[in-house]
């Protein structure tokens, strides 16, 4: 059965090891495919979950709090009835030990959901083989990130979000273009044409710290003689979450910063959600902790880019020539 | 001297106030004609609402409109100022149960616009810092740290976090970015106990899970050293459980007015003073003393007045259950000048109404009483609770007031609509009210005439 993850912080190892097939929803086909009519508020990314949720029969949905729009999103979803969601409940807070052990007690609890709509429970090692791999081709991706195309990583991140398996991304093409990042929500593969769009008007993504880019591979785990699995996998997760609604959000800064250096970054595209205040509210915060210019590029309840997007992009790139 | 109850604008209460000297009215050191907040403070809003006659709702909106002012003088007079955001309710009962402490919410600037008529340009400066109209009026209280010209700066600042509202988290993390450090604890998002798991009993009607109550109830002894450090004098379970008796003094207070006011058989007090009463509940306005003073004034007006078979809106009003607070307080003077009446409300904070269980250890009824937080769990929990108080209150209809730039607001309101119409059928709208709704007087009005009428036509079926 696939269990489809709103959040890249929710484990696919801990879902795999239950016998079940772990998808991030962002990757799925039918996942937004059609112009969303929305309610005024209302963050589209939410709303799509929402409606996916609702016509899944053979397959479940787990959404997060790591947002307001997922969370009551998920009171709408169960509302109007579907029985296989869950609410995964991401501590916001990162430096008690009662987070660690609100994630350590809401993946027992994913467990048990899991088992009821059919999983198997895992044995110890099982985790750690699914830990493992995972870890494999995280390193992998995240040694490829910084040379490779920005579509091809937008790419080989999204398959190993879908099914765990490393594509090799393609290397980028050298040329003479702007360095930028690309940071925010999460990044649809109808949005993927962005990146070509990006590279046509002279820049490239050098950085995607979208929540379905790199800083979605940060989950490390580290085993020691005798240690737990589930142990490690909780302190991976917990210890190592990079995201916007985490508060302080400090380690949001503290993961880019030497990204934007090395990489040489000159701009920041902030993406997000229309409604999305958590990344709409950080433009400032990134503006004058960097120093560089931001340009918030906004995806609507249509599936691609705006065409006004677009544009805006292309004259950020070109202010920075 | 007797006077009818009945609403005055600001003019008119010149007037009275004059005449009330004159018979002898005797003030609290807060205490004044209503129209010197005008003058000093720019409140300039007062000259459009309308207000009860009392000297009762006289001292409520002298006591709301001088809290800043308070404040200071609390400075002033070596008290520590502690800010606490988001939780409504809880954390103010630990801050007042350690001598020399007071608690406010910086939250409550989001009524300065509002109150102020735009004229303080917060919102635009808040624009200016980040922070755009595409958030909660809230976000008046970013440029008012930064000024200075309203709350005094905290001492501490405390946040809660986790199962919040993102614009809210969102701004009270720009805060900190700006340099105003935040103590932050974690409120996770209730959910029903599971099969074979251990539960507890919330207020009101409510149950979470052992785990969850576990959690917060530690945050908060986090929150409570803080504090303890800060006052000096270590939170103990007497001190709290004492903080905690004094709260629910409020709270029995302000449950007897609603009680007494929604279950009239006409409104022996206004809707606006009501919403302004029930707002004191979240952190005393500053002051737990003259909180429980300024209730028993309005308690034994309303009681008076309903004794006397006096009442300022008419028997026929419809019954309305309001949810959520209007950034504009003149809406609430517009839904009674088309015909209707409060029956009943949910500001968003119920939790703070509810009293606090004192037989249980006084951090673990603090803690299940966080967790009762309406904000904090499922809109489905909330919108039964408007289910039940509409049908206690027989209720006509529902308003559902949305917060401009609110995440909440985004899909509850569609979701308790949708609960009140399966299990009551009463009609319901949702409005939108801007700070200064001046501009949407006619849509407003339209809308809200239109649902009274719905719901009056339903009388004769």
């Amino acid at each position: 059965m696939d269990v489809f993850l709103t959040s890249p912080w929710i484990p696919a190892e801990w879902i795999r090891a239950h016998g079940l097939q772990p998808r991030g929803i962002w990757s799925a086909e039918n996942f937004q495919r059609g112009a969303l009519p929305l309610s005024a508020g209302v963050c589209a990314f939410a709303e799509a979950a929402v409606r996916f949720a609702e016509v899944q029969t053979d397959s479940a949905v787990i959404f997060s709090t790591a947002c307001d729009q997922l969370r009551r999103g998920f009171d709408a979803a169960i509302l109007h009835g579907q029985r296989r969601a869950f609410l995964f409940n991401l501590p916001a807070t990162w430096q008690t030990a009662a987070a660690g052990q609100i994630f350590r007690s809401e993946l027992e609890r994913l467990g048990q959901f899991l088992l009821a709509i059919g999983g198997r429970a895992p044995t110890p090692e099982m985790l750690r083989q699914e830990m493992q791999q995972s870890s494999r081709t995280r390193k992998c991706l995240l040694e490829s990130a910084p040379a490779s195309s920005p579509r091809g990583f937008a790419e080989a991140v999204a398959r190993f979000h879908w099914d765990g398996a490393f594509s090799p991304p393609p290397p980028a093409v050298p040329a003479n273009q702007i360095p930028l990042a690309l940071v925010g929500g999460p990044f649809l593969a109808p949005h993927w044409k962005l990146l070509d769009e990006i590279e046509a008007a002279g820049g490239r993504v050098v950085l995607n710290a979208t929540e379905t880019g790199e800083r979605s591979l940060s989950p490390a785990f580290e085993f020691a003689t005798d240690t737990n699995p589930f142990d490690v996998l909780v302190h991976g997760y917990c210890d190592n979450i990079v995201d916007v609604f985490q508060r302080p959000n400090t380690r949001l800064y503290s993961w880019l910063k030497p990204r934007l250096a090395s990489r040489q970054v000159r701009g920041i595209a902030l993406w997000h959600f229309t409604g999305c205040d958590l990344w709409r509210a950080e433009a400032q915060t990134l503006r004058e902790t960097f120093g560089l210019p931001v340009l918030l590029l906004e995806a609507g309840g249509e599936p691609g880019n705006a065409p006004r997007e677009l544009t805006r992009l292309q004259a950020f790139v070109e202010t920075l020539k | 001297m007797n006077t009818a109850p009945r609403k005055l604008n600001l003019d008119e209460w010149d007037d009275r106030y004059e005449q009330l000297r004159r018979d002898g009215l005797r003030e609290s050191g807060y205490g004044g004609p209503l129209r010197r907040h005008v003058v000093r403070e720019k409140d300039f809003r007062l000259q459009q609402l309308q207000f009860d006659n009392s000297p009762a709702a006289l001292r409520l909106w002298n006591f709301l409109l001088t809290e800043n002012e308070r404040l200071h003088q609390a400075r002033a007079n070596g008290d520590k100022i502690v800010g606490t955001m988001k939780d409504l309710g809880t954390v103010p009962v630990m801050v007042y149960a350690l001598p020399g402490l007071r608690a406010f919410y910086p939250d409550g600037a989001w009524w300065t616009p509002c109150l102020m008529e735009c004229s303080d340009k917060l919102l635009q400066q808040a624009e200016a810092m980040g922070i755009d109209a595409s958030f909660c009026p809230v976000r008046a209280m970013l440029p008012a740290f930064e000024n200075g010209e309203h709350f005094p700066k905290p001492d501490l600042l405390i946040c809660s976090t986790g199962a919040v509202c993102d614009d809210f988290s969102a701004i009270a993390q720009r805060l900190e970015h700006l340099g105003h450090s935040i103590f932050w604890w974690e409120i996770p998002r209730r959910r029903e106990p599971g099969p074979g798991e251990s539960a507890c009993v919330l207020p009101g009607n409510l149950t979470a899970p052992k785990i969850q109550v576990d959690c917060v109830r530690t945050e908060l002894q986090r929150v409570g050293e803080a504090l303890g450090e800060l006052a000096g004098k270590t939170l103990d379970d007497d001190c709290l459980a004492a903080g905690i008796r004094a709260a629910n003094q409020v709270r029995r207070l302000l449950d007897s007015l609603r009680r007494t006011v929604y279950a009239a058989p006409a409104a022996p007090l206004p809707a606006l003073e009501m919403l302004v009463a029930e707002m004191l509940a979240i952190h005393f306005c500053s002051d737990r003393e003259e909180t429980i003073a300024v209730l028993d004034g309005l308690l034994a007006e309303v009681q008076t007045r309903i004794r006397q078979n006096q009442f300022v809106i008419r028997a026929d009003a419809v019954r309305i259950f309001w949810v959520n607070p209007v950034a504009d307080l003149r809406a609430m003077n517009l839904l009674e000048e088309l015909g209707g009446r409060i029956c009943g409300s949910d500001y968003m904070f119920t939790h703070a109404l509810d009293l606090i269980p004192e037989n249980l250890p006084p951090l673990e009824a603090l803690a299940r009483t966080a967790l009762a937080d309406p904000m904090v769990g499922p809109t489905a929990d909330r919108a039964a609770r408007i289910v039940r108080e509409c049908q206690a209150g027989r209720a006509e209809a529902v308003v559902v007031s949305r917060i401009p730039g609110a995440s909440h607001c985004a899909r509850e309101g569609e979701i308790i609509r949708e609960i009140v119409r399966q299990n009551i059928g009463i009609p319901t709208i949702e409005l939108e009210i801007p700070p200064v709704c001046d501009a949407m007087l006619p849509n407003l009005g339209s809308r809200l005439q239109a649902l009274v009428e719905t719901a009056r036509a339903r009388r004769t079926k």
